[in-house]
Formats: structure tokens, C-alpha cells, sequence
């Protein structure tokens, strides 16, 4: 634009058509007899006839004239009278037919209402929006759905039909699923609340008392594994009949009737079952039972929860019962071979029939440590296992082989509350193998320690550590000690020597015997050689502790080779210079203890195979009336004959009592030293959070029982390590 | 009869040093007036209540003594005497009598009774000892609580008897005071979780098992 002003108005206007195309009414009424005509026809199957063109600029000059309404008010009554003849045909189908004559006539009519949108599709993108009337696809379906599926005579029919169709296929007939499978699809074209309310609620509710009814039958005459397996078949059917003729919507809704049905309402009978339930299962390893179980079961709320309930009130009880039957306490090996067994069964049944799943898993092992401790007797025998696999057990075996069996032995013993009384009697155990030379393999006995260690820390290990380092050092000792001394040894009987530091091991003070002066000979001299190379130290001979290997001669010249304890060896050789000593000579000469001299002089004298000794009277038991003689009669096949052993084995009930003394004992100084510890970092504490403090810290170890915590308290106070709050007694301070 | 008992045996098997306070007031008490006296011991204690007119195992004597700081049982040091006369404001044996009733009363100030329970553990003690022999311990509390009327003090005299029988530590003593003052007789306010001494928990056991009481497990 040059220059400023308004634009100047041009010369020439575009207008409209200045002469109107009036429409007359008769003409619209003319123009709607042609489409109303078409419509039949469509219907009749004649639309071949019809122009497609004409048909539509008929309609299209309707709208354009603002015809609009009659038109779309003729398509209505029209399509309703159609319906309405359609419907009465419906009805009078036959039997089997009724549902192939809906399908075919609303194959019709989709075929139909797609022409006739073609040919009303004018109106549908302008009359209709502005006049806020529904498109004519779905006046279409919105009349067939209330002319046909709402038609009285027709709705209840076709609800009835479809379910019994269904039934029909439950209970095992082939039906025609591409008929279903068309005829829910009309359901759900015609709307989803449609499908629901006409087809899929009732669908549901029959259903539910189907499988109610089919249910109740199965468990009334099946055993739990084959109803389990119905049940599955069953679910497995309705996701297939849904995949296959129903909307993709109700998988989930029919799963869950039937889960409820079969499964949730039948949970407790099915693992309670007698004689097939779970119990049944889980004795008898049914893998298979179980894993559908499980997958059945994880489907319903507290499906899981009650197999693992039942499984751990299972568990506890059996295990409760095998702690607690003296027959099976009589062999501690045996014993904690049927833990370790019963601990591999359910590993593998938890591992192949419940996929790994972690929380039974943790139920398996709250129930193993409920009733391992149980019986407080369950650490020794936990130890005299170990000892019998060290002692004997693993010979021969793979380095994997022992690993494994001694991972599955520290499983049980992470079980135990009382982690110290394992120590302590594992500590008496490997002493005595350690002793007498009976272990298996070193390497094997060095990986326990490092699994213990690995487990419980230093400090737990630290001592039976100083025990192997002893024996080794004791070798190192005798072997220089033989160096050095052989010329000054001469003849005398071999001596090995194994040197014990006071506190590593376990501590069992007895008097020393009477050596017989050759052995003493050889001793004092070992103990001058030691005592030079290691000043300030003290030695004691532990001579209840020791072995010996004598030659002996019978009368008829045979000779054998005895291994006996030293308490043994010094009997025997007071033999040497006497055929027969009374119980009180060889009391004297010895020095033995009492109760010790009896037990030797027994299995010398009274056990066959190995009564070097005879005695007189031949009573069974020793009494000290009794006299002995060598017994020149004896034989053996062997030429090694073992009689004294100092092996690990169960211990008696009066030194069972002694060593849990032993162990209460322990227990009061590391309370008090955990109670000191956490009072002096929290200064001020109430007695409750001691109480719980203490007890965590020292739950590795041992469960401290409140009431000693309690008295310890009060002895920590009595020593004023502690005082009461003057403002609130039940909180205590630390005194520095 | 506890007090009076070791009272005896004090005087047969202690050695009685007779060494006395040398002053006028102490000749008008009448006692030997020996030099170098600094002591009064069990002879001069009996002596005392003799002239007191009171029997030694009234209760007063325990008051008096705690008025004078007394370290041990039937014996006075010459500073806790004085000092003992002087915080009761007294300063004739005849103005100490004339003071009995209401030194007796004392008692029964909640205030003072504590001061006096506490005072009373280590004054009955032996010496060196760390803890109160049970025979003693009986007879104080028997002493102390016979004026308070605690209704289970002779449950717990007989429990302490039959399951006990060790000496008394510092700590049960005074938590016993505590027991007494909050804990109801029926014991329906008594808490397992009170960090009472395992002693006291014991008891309300023997009392539970032998149906003196009815509580709600």
C-alpha cells in the first residue's frame, strides 16, 4: 500500500446466488419417499439396484434445505419399523436356530447401517452435531440394542441361550464358538455396559454357583492332589473360553470366581486333608502336588499364608517330637544326621515345588531354630557330630564333599541360642581329637574353625586357634628335643610330649598319678631340657589325659601291643613285679583317683577281647574287695589291641549339670561387661532398654535371661559401678 | 527380740573397752569417769538408757543415734555425742528424756522416717561389712515398720527366712522403702517391668504361689 489513508473500496463485491433454490415441501416429502424406499430395499437385500450417487445428493439437498430433522426423524422410524420386523423373525427361530438367526440378521444390519451411513454421511458431519442427535452408526446400534437385545422376547431368550451353551461346554460338549464368539462381539459393539449387564454379570453369577456346586462335589470324592488338579484344568478352560468367545475384560473377572470358588473357599479343608493335604504332600516329596499347590494358591488372598502356616506348625511339631524322643537322643550322631536329613528335604521341596520363594524359606528356618532349642542338650550333640565326621566320618571324602557337609552342619548351628555351649563342648571335643591323634584331616579341621570364625568372630575361634598352634609347637619341641637328648635317652621308652597352654584349653585339673620310674625317668628329663629353653614357665603333667603303647607277652608267648591311657599303662605295669595286686595295692601305687581306677580297672578286666587283667571274683563290676591277676589266658586276633580311648561321647547327666554350671558361670562376667559397656556410652538408661540392649548384644552368643541381667544390675550397684536415679528409680547412671 | 539379741551378743563376745568421755556432764550420767576416754560403748549405751528409763530396743535410740551421725550400733564417738545433743538442743540427760516423746514422733514424719530408714542400714551394719546380716535386717525392719503398719511385714520377714537366708545388700534395702510407700498391700499397682531388686520380685512370687494375694497374671 503507498500513501496513508483507508483502503479504497474496489469496484466489485462477490454475493450469492441473488435467485434462491426455494426446496418445496413436496419435493422434500418426494426426496425422503426415495431414501425410506432405499432403506427397505438395503434391507431386502436389493442395494444393488440403488445409486449410490443419487441416493446421497438426495439426502444432501434435504439437509441443505433444512430438511435435516425430517430426514433423520425418518431414519428412525423407519429403521425402529425394520427392527421391529426383524425382531418378530428372531423370535420365531427354532431351538438351535434362534441364536444363528440373531447373528445372521445383525450381520445384516451392520451391513445395512453401513450403506446407509454412506449414504447419510452429509447429515452425519452436519446436521447431526449442530442438532446434537446421535450419529447414525450408533442410532443404528442403539436401536437394534433396544428393539432386539432389550425386546422382551428376545433378551431373556438370548441370556439363556449363551449360558447354556456355556454350561454345556463345561461339562464337556463342543460347541460353536465362532457363533459365541460373533455374538459376544454384537454384546460389546453395542456398548461394554451392554455386554456387562446383559451378558457378563449373570455370566459371572451362574458361573460362581457352577463352580460352587462342581466344587463341593470334586471335594467331597477327591482326594487334595487331583481336586488340586481339577481346579487347575478348570482355570485353564476359562482362560482358553475367554481368549476364545468372550471379551478379553472378563479373563480376569471369570479367574477370580473360580479362584474363590475352587480355591479360596476350599483352602483350609484341601491342607487339612487327611491323609492326601499337605502333611501328606511334604512326607512324601509329591514335587508335582505341591508346585500346583502353590501356583493355585499364591492366586487367592492368604493362599500362600495358610501352606506356610500349616507347613510351620507342621515342622514345629515334628521337630519338637525328635528333640524330645529319648530313643532317637540315645545316638547324638544319628540324631543330627535326621536334622540335617530333614533340613535337605525341605530345602529341595521349597526349591522345586515353591520356586526359591524367600518367606518360606524363612519359615523353614524360624521353625528349625523353635524346636533345635528345644532341647538344650542340642549344641553338644551338634558338636559330637562334627567330631564323629573329623573323627571318621569324612574319610576318604573330596575336599567338596567335606565343605558341603560341613556348610549343612554351620546351617544347624546358626540355629542355636546358645552359641557358647557349642564352644564349650566343641572345645573339650577337638581336644580329645587333637589328643589322640584321631582326626581325619587337618585341612578338614582348619575349614570349621574358619567357617566358626567366619561366623562368630575372633574371639570365638581365637582359643581353639592356640590349641592347633600347641600341637605344633609340640612337635617342633619333641623333635628337638630327641636331637639334642638321644645319646642321654638311650633305651628308655619313646616319649611324645604334647605341651598344653593353661587357658587355650579346656581345663580339667587332676591330680598327676604315680608314674612308674621309667616313664618318670624319661619325663624329668624332658621337663629339664623344656625348662631350660623356656624360663619362668610351669609345667604339669595332665596324666588323665595321656596314651600309651606297651609290648606285652601272654603265657603262651604271644605278643601283643596294647594302646591304653596312662592311668592304664601305670595299672599295667605294677604287673611287672606282681602276677596278682588287690584293688587297694594298686590304689596305693598308682595314686588313680577312685572313680577313675574303677572305670580303667573295668575295661581292663571286664570287657571280652580285652581283659589283659582277671579278676577275682568275676563280678561284673569293681569293687574294692576285688584282686587282679594277668591274665597270661588272654587272646586276641589283633595283634594291636586298643583299650583305653579317651573319645569324645555324650557325657553323663551329672557332668552334663557341671558343664552348664561351668557355663552359667561364664555367662555372669560377659553380661556384666555388656552392661558396663552400653552404661558407659549412655550414661543415664532405664532398666528396660538395659534389659534389651544387653540382650542384643549378646544374642550371638547366648539368650541372657532377664532375671540373672537383673541381678547382675544389682551386683554392679552393690560394687557402685552403678547407682539408682535418686528422682526415678527405675533408671540407672553410671559411675565413673 | 532381733534387737535385744544382738545386743546380748555384743556385750558377751565384743571386747568392752570402757573408755569414757571426762567431763561433769559426763560424771553426773554417773559413768566412769576414766581419763582418756573417747568412746561409749555397748556397757555405756545400756547405761544410758538405763538413765533414759528406756528400753534399748525402743525405737528412740535408733532416732537418737541418727540425730548424732553414729557410725555404728551401740557405739557413740565422743564428737557424734556432742554433736548428737547439740542438733537435738538438749544439754541434760533429764531435758534428753523430757525430748523422748517427741524425738519418738519423728518417726512418723514421712520426711524424716526416710532420712532414718536410709541412716538405719549402715548404723546396723557390722563393721567392714558391706551388706547387713539377715538376723539384723529382720529386726530393724521389724523395728521400723511396726509403728508405719506395713500389713506384709511378716510375709516378708518369713519369706526372706525360708528362701533367703543371705544378707541384705544396700540397694534392696532402700528399694524396700520404695515398695512400701507406693506398692498397695494387694499388690494390684505392683509392675513386673519396675526394676524393683530380684529380691522384691521373688517375693511378690512367694506371696502370689502361696495365695496371700490374688494377681492378675
Amino acid at each position: 500500500m503507498s500513501g496513508g489513508g483507508p483502503p479504497r473500496k474496489r469496484n466489485f463485491k462477490i454475493e450469492a446466488f441473488k435467485h434462491r433454490v426455494e426446496l418445496d415441501p413436496k419435493y422434500a416429502e418426494r426426496t425422503w419417499k426415495v431414501l425410506e424406499h432405499a432403506i427397505h430395499e438395503i434391507y431386502n437385500h436389493n442395494a444393488s439396484g440403488l445409486s449410490f450417487e443419487e441416493l446421497y445428493r438426495s439426502a444432501y439437498n434435504m439437509v441443505l434445505h433444512k430438511y435435516g430433522e425430517k430426514l433423520y426423524t425418518g431414519l428412525q422410524s423407519t429403521m425402529t419399523w425394520r427392527l421391529k420386523e426383524i425382531s418378530k423373525s428372531i423370535e420365531a427361530a427354532q431351538g438351535g436356530l434362534f441364536l444363528e438367526e440373531l447373528n445372521a440378521k445383525w450381520m445384516d444390519h451392520n451391513k445395512a447401517l453401513q450403506m446407509i451411513r454412506d449414504i447419510l454421511m452429509y447429515m452425519d458431519r452436519t446436521y447431526v452435531p449442530t442438532s446434537h442427535k446421535t450419529p447414525v452408526h450408533e442410532l443404528g446400534l442403539n436401536l437394534w440394542r433396544d428393539h432386539i437385545i432389550h425386546y422382551d422376547m428376545i433378551h431373556d431368550r438370548l441370556l439363556h441361550t449363551l449360558l447354556d451353551i456355556i454350561h454345556r461346554e463345561r461339562m464337556g460338549e463342543v460347541i460353536n464358538r465362532g457363533l459365541m464368539r460373533s455374538i459376544t462381539k454384537m454384546l460389546m459393539d453395542l456398548g461394554p455396559v451392554v455386554y456387562q449387564d446383559d451378558f457378563e454379570k449373570p455370566f459371572l453369577e451362574v458361573s460362581a454357583s457352577f463352580y460352587s456346586g462342581e466344587s463341593q462335589e470334586f471335594i467331597e470324592c477327591c482326594d487334595c492332589g487331583n481336586y488340586l488338579k481339577k481346579a487347575e484344568r478348570r482355570l485353564n478352560e476359562e482362560m482358553e473360553r475367554v481368549s476364545h468367545y468372550l471379551d478379553a475384560g472378563s479373563d480376569a473377572k471369570i479367574t477370580s470366581v473360580v479362584e474363590k470358588e475352587m480355591i479360596a473357599n476350599h483352602m483350609h479343608r484341601l491342607v487339612h486333608m487327611e491323609n492326601s493335604g499337605l502333611v501328606n504332600m511334604l512326607v512324601d516329596d509329591k514335587y508335582e502336588d505341591l508346585g500346583r499347590m502353590y501356583t493355585l494358591f499364591r492366586r487367592v488372598p492368604d493362599g500362600l499364608s495358610t501352606i506356610r502356616d500349616m507347613m510351620t506348625s507342621y515342622l514345629r511339631e515334628t521337630g519338637k517330637q525328635l528333640v524330645t524322643d529319648p530313643e532317637r537322643l540315645k545316638d547324638p550322631v544319628e540324631f543330627v544326621q535326621c536334622l540335617l536329613n530333614e533340613k535337605d528335604k525341605h530345602d529341595k521341596i521349597i526349591h522345586v515345588a515353591f520356586g526359591n520363594d524367600k518367606t518360606f524359606q524363612n519359615a523353614l528356618n524360624s521353625s528349625f531354630e523353635f524346636f533345635i532349642n528345644l532341647n538344650n542338650r542340642s549344641p553338644e550333640f551338634i558338636s559330637l557330630y562334627v567330631d564323629d565326621k573329623l573323627r571318621k566320618g569324612l574319610k576318604g571324602a573330596t575336599e567338596e564333599d567335606v565343605e558341603a557337609i560341613l556348610d549343612k552342619v554351620m546351617m544347624l548351628f546358626r540355629y542355636l541360642q546358645e552359641k557358647d555351649v557349642f564352644e564349650k563342648y566343641y572345645k573339650q571335643h577337638l581336644a580329645k581329637r587333637l589328643l589322640s591323634s584321631k582326626t581325619v584331616s587337618d585341612d578338614a579341621e582348619r575349614s570349621m574353625i574358619v567357617k566358626l570364625k567366619t561366623e562368630c568372630g575372633y574371639q570365638f575361634t581365637s582359643k581353639l586357634e592356640g590349641m592347633f598352634t600347641d600341637m605344633k609347637t609340640s612337635q617342633d619341641t619333641m623333635r628337638d628335643f630327641y636331637a639334642k637328648k638321644s645319646e642321654e635317652l638311650g633305651d628308655g621308652p619313646t616319649l611324645d610330649v604334647h605341651i598344653l597352654t593353661t587357658g587355650s584349653w579346656p581345663t580339667q585339673p587332676s591330680p598327676p598319678c604315680s608314674l612308674p620310674p621309667e616313664i618318670l625317668a624319661v619325663c624329668e628329663k624332658f621337663r629339664a631340657y623344656y625348662l631350660g629353653t623356656h624360663n619362668g614357665r610351669r609345667l604339669t603333667w595332665q596324666t588323665n589325659m595321656g596314651t600309651a603303647d606297651i609290648k606285652a607277652t601272654f603265657g603262651k608267648g604271644q605278643k601283643h601291643e596294647l594302646n591304653v591311657s596312662t592311668y592304664q599303662m601305670c595299672i599295667l605295669m605294677l604287673f611287672n613285679s606282681a602276677d596278682g595286686l588287690t584293688y587297694k595295692d594298686i590304689e596305693q601305687g598308682t595314686e588313680i583317683p577312685a572313680v577313675d581306677l574303677k572305670r580303667c580297672l573295668q575295661s581292663l578286666a571286664c570287657v571280652k577281647g580285652k581283659n589283659v587283667l582277671r579278676k577275682e571274683p568275676m563280678s561284673k563290676d569293681i569293687s574294692e574287695d576285688d584282686t587282679f591277676y594277668f591274665n597270661d589266658k588272654f587272646t586276641s586276633k589283633l595283634v594291636k589291641v586298643k583299650i583305653g580311648t579317651v573319645v569324645a561321647q555324650k557325657e553323663s547327666e551329672p557332668e552334663k549339670q557341671e558343664t552348664r554350671q561351668r557355663v552359667e558361670e561364664d555367662r555372669k562376667p560377659q553380661i556384666e561387661a555388656a552392661i558396663v559397656r552400653i552404661m558407659k556410652s549412655r550414661r543415664v538408661l532405664d532398666h528396660n532398654s538395659i534389659v534389651a540392649e544387653v540382650t542384643k548384644q549378646l544374642q550371638a552368643r547366648f539368650l541372657p535371661n532377664p532375671v540373672i541381667i537383673k541381678k547382675r544390675i544389682e551386683s554392679l550397684i552393690e560394687r557402685e559401678f552403678l547407682e539408682r536415679d535418686k528422682a526415678d528409680r527405675k533408671l540407672y547412671r553410671y559411675l565413673a | 527380740m532381733y534387737f535385744l539379741a544382738s545386743l546380748l551378743n555384743r556385750i558377751i563376745f565384743s571386747l568392752v573397752i570402757l573408755r569414757f568421755l571426762t567431763s561433769d556432764f559426763m560424771m553426773d550420767l554417773g559413768l566412769l569417769p576414766e581419763r582418756d576416754a573417747d568412746m561409749i560403748m555397748v556397757e555405756g549405751t545400756s547405761q544410758l538408757c538405763n538413765d533414759l528409763l528406756v528400753d534399748p530396743q525402743d525405737v528412740v535410740m535408733l532416732v537418737i543415734s541418727w540425730h548424732m551421725k553414729a557410725a555404728t550400733m551401740c557405739e557413740f564417738t565422743r564428737q557424734e555425742f556432742f554433736d548428737g545433743l547439740q542438733s537435738i538442743g538438749v544439754d541434760s540427760i533429764e531435758k534428753l528424756r523430757e525430748k523422748l516423746p517427741s524425738l519418738r514422733a519423728e518417726i512418723k514424719d514421712d520426711h524424716k522416717f526416710r532420712e532414718i530408714y536410709n541412716f538405719a542400714f549402715a548404723w546396723a551394719r557390722e563393721k567392714g561389712q558391706k551388706s547387713l546380716a539377715l538376723e539384723t535386717a529382720i529386726g530393724m525392719w521389724r523395728l521400723l515398720f511396726d509403728g508405719r503398719h506395713w500389713p506384709l511385714i511378716d510375709h516378708w520377714c518369713q519369706f526372706l527366712q525360708v528362701k533367703h537366708n543371705k544378707a541384705i545388700s544396700r540397694d534392696t534395702w532402700s528399694q524396700l522403702l520404695e515398695f512400701v510407700k507406693t506398692i498397695d498391700p494387694q499388690l494390684t499397682n505392683y509392675d513386673e517391668e519396675g526394676a524393683w531388686p530380684y529380691l522384691i520380685d521373688e517375693f511378690v512370687e512367694y506371696l502370689t504361689e502361696n495365695g496371700c494375694v490374688q494377681r492378675r497374671k
